[in-house]
């Protein structure tokens, strides 16, 4: 995901990435129109097809935003530390997507806009600490300061993925017996619910690498600005 | 930096005496101050008695609430602390020298912790002997509840060090730092939460033992990870 030295411009393969996912978004949208309702849920379940792509691509986007940070911490290379900053920010969007199509799908199906499901917790928590990324990038003036604070926040948060996930099951699992499974009525899906999942998860992955390859320009043309 | 060496005395490469030095100076430095050990003492007897007001006087209430209190006491206090830890350090101008004294950064984050902790032990005994008079907490369980609070406080303590030598320098910190600790460190207190209604509510030893070996592994890990990223966002 990384350029060549002065780029001015987006390159092709971002105006592709972009092309392409903005083409297609339409097409995700109507398959996800025109899937057939859940037996259970009925066309609230379409609601997933906006739902798990974002909560994928949020979780894609931080793992590699804790990919990039240890590159920066490790080769100090202000590009990586840019692509860092670009997945975090796409993530943060996608995942903002996610909490709030789930709390919109809790409401009816469970009654209650939110609940201490570990995955919801773990979900909430990640958000958090990737605010706080940006509260970080915005208090530091110094760029490498800046990059070598913001990369070790984004290494800690996501370590701290399966740590928060495990400690909110078992939290939860001493005193609720009323549990919640996500997973519920959507293991056995229609093969036409599948495949517009898989194409919406396909239109939202393209957005996302136009996106961060776009932003990543962004952040480098930036930079380039407040060195001149 | 011939001082240094006399802190020193063979223990190895990791430089055990130099920790142990740095983190008894920087206690006589507190205590000879006052005003730091006090300005935590109170703020932990003030915020205990606070929310025993808000939340009390009935007796039921205020016992279940006790454990969620504490450890929300005590993550407060850990934040002080470690900003205190670094705050001298940044007034003197010293950081930068601790930080260029040859043989690795890791000893200033031990140091650092190993300070707090020593202050961190006590004043959580403390918080504890509050908290049973103003939460009716029983003491019969004082031992095993501090060694919750300490391996809890040790878990806190390891994130809040790394944050706050990452953030010495930087104006705003006093916001910042509670603002990226607190989602960071939620595990640490869940766990520490359960483990102490689990010793309070006299929960089977093995159940109050799985979150102590939770919260065990915790502290490794954030021990570790904290450790290991100290001397890279230090350098300079």
């Amino acid at each position: 995901m990384l350029k060549a030295a002065h780029p001015e411009r987006p390159d092709a393969l971002t105006w592709a990435f972009l092309g392409l996912g903005v083409l297609l978004l339409p097409v995700g949208f109507y398959l996800a129109l025109s899937a057939p309702p859940d037996v259970n849920q009925g066309y609230l379940a379409r609601i997933m097809y906006l739902h798990v792509p974002g909560a994928w691509l949020g979780y894609l986007a931080f793992f590699v935003t804790f990919l990039y940070s240890l590159l920066y911490l490790f080769r100090q290379d202000p590009r990586y530390d840019r692509v860092a900053m670009a997945s975090a920010e796409i993530g943060l969007v996608f995942m903002g997507l996610a909490l709030v199509t789930g709390m919109l799908w809790a409401r009816p199906t469970w009654g209650v806009y939110w609940t201490w499901e570990p995955r919801l917790t773990t979900t909430a928590i990640l958000f958090a600490v990737y605010v706080g990324y940006f509260l970080l990038r915005g208090a530091i003036e110094d760029p490498e300061l800046r990059a070598k604070a913001a990369a070790a926040v984004g290494v800690l948060g996501f370590i701290n993925v399966p740590i928060s996930y495990m400690s909110v099951k078992w939290w939860r699992s001493l005193h609720q017996t009323q549990s919640i499974d996500l997973t519920t009525g959507k293991i056995h899906m229609d093969p036409a619910m599948l495949q517009a999942l898989l194409f919406n998860l396909l239109v939202f992955t393209l957005l996302y690498l136009g996106f961060v390859r776009f932003r990543a320009l962004v952040a480098a043309l930036e930079a380039r600005k407040e060195e001149a | 930096m011939r001082a240094e060496t006399r802190g020193r005395p063979g223990k190895g490469g990791l430089g055990v005496g130099r920790v142990w030095l740095l983190a008894l100076r920087d206690l006589r430095l507190e205590v000879r101050d006052r005003a730091g050990v006090l300005s935590a003492l109170t703020f932990l007897a003030v915020m205990l008695f606070v929310m025993a007001l808000a939340l009390g006087p009935e007796e039921g209430a205020l016992r279940r609430a006790a454990p969620g209190v504490l450890w929300v006491a005590l993550a407060f206090l850990a934040t002080l602390l470690s900003t205190r830890a670094f705050a001298l350090e940044v007034e003197d101008a010293t950081l930068d020298d601790l930080l260029l004294t040859p043989g690795g950064k890791e000893w200033v984050y031990f140091g650092k912790l190993l300070f707090q902790m020593l202050l961190l032990l006590p004043l959580s005994a403390l918080a504890l002997f509050l908290a049973a008079g103003l939460f009716y907490l029983p003491l019969e369980k004082a031992l095993t509840l501090f060694l919750t609070l300490a391996l809890g406080g040790l878990g806190y303590a390891s994130v809040a060090t790394f944050y706050a030598g990452l953030l010495a320098r930087l104006r705003g910190r006093e916001v910042l730092l509670p603002l990226l600790l607190f989602s960071l460190v939620v595990p640490v207190v869940l766990a520490g939460v359960r483990a102490t209604v689990g010793l309070l509510e006299g929960f089977p030893v093995a159940e109050v033992a799985s979150w102590w070996q939770l919260l065990l592994v915790f502290d490794l890990v954030y021990l570790t990870a904290g450790a290991l990223l100290f001397p890279l966002v230090m350098e300079g």
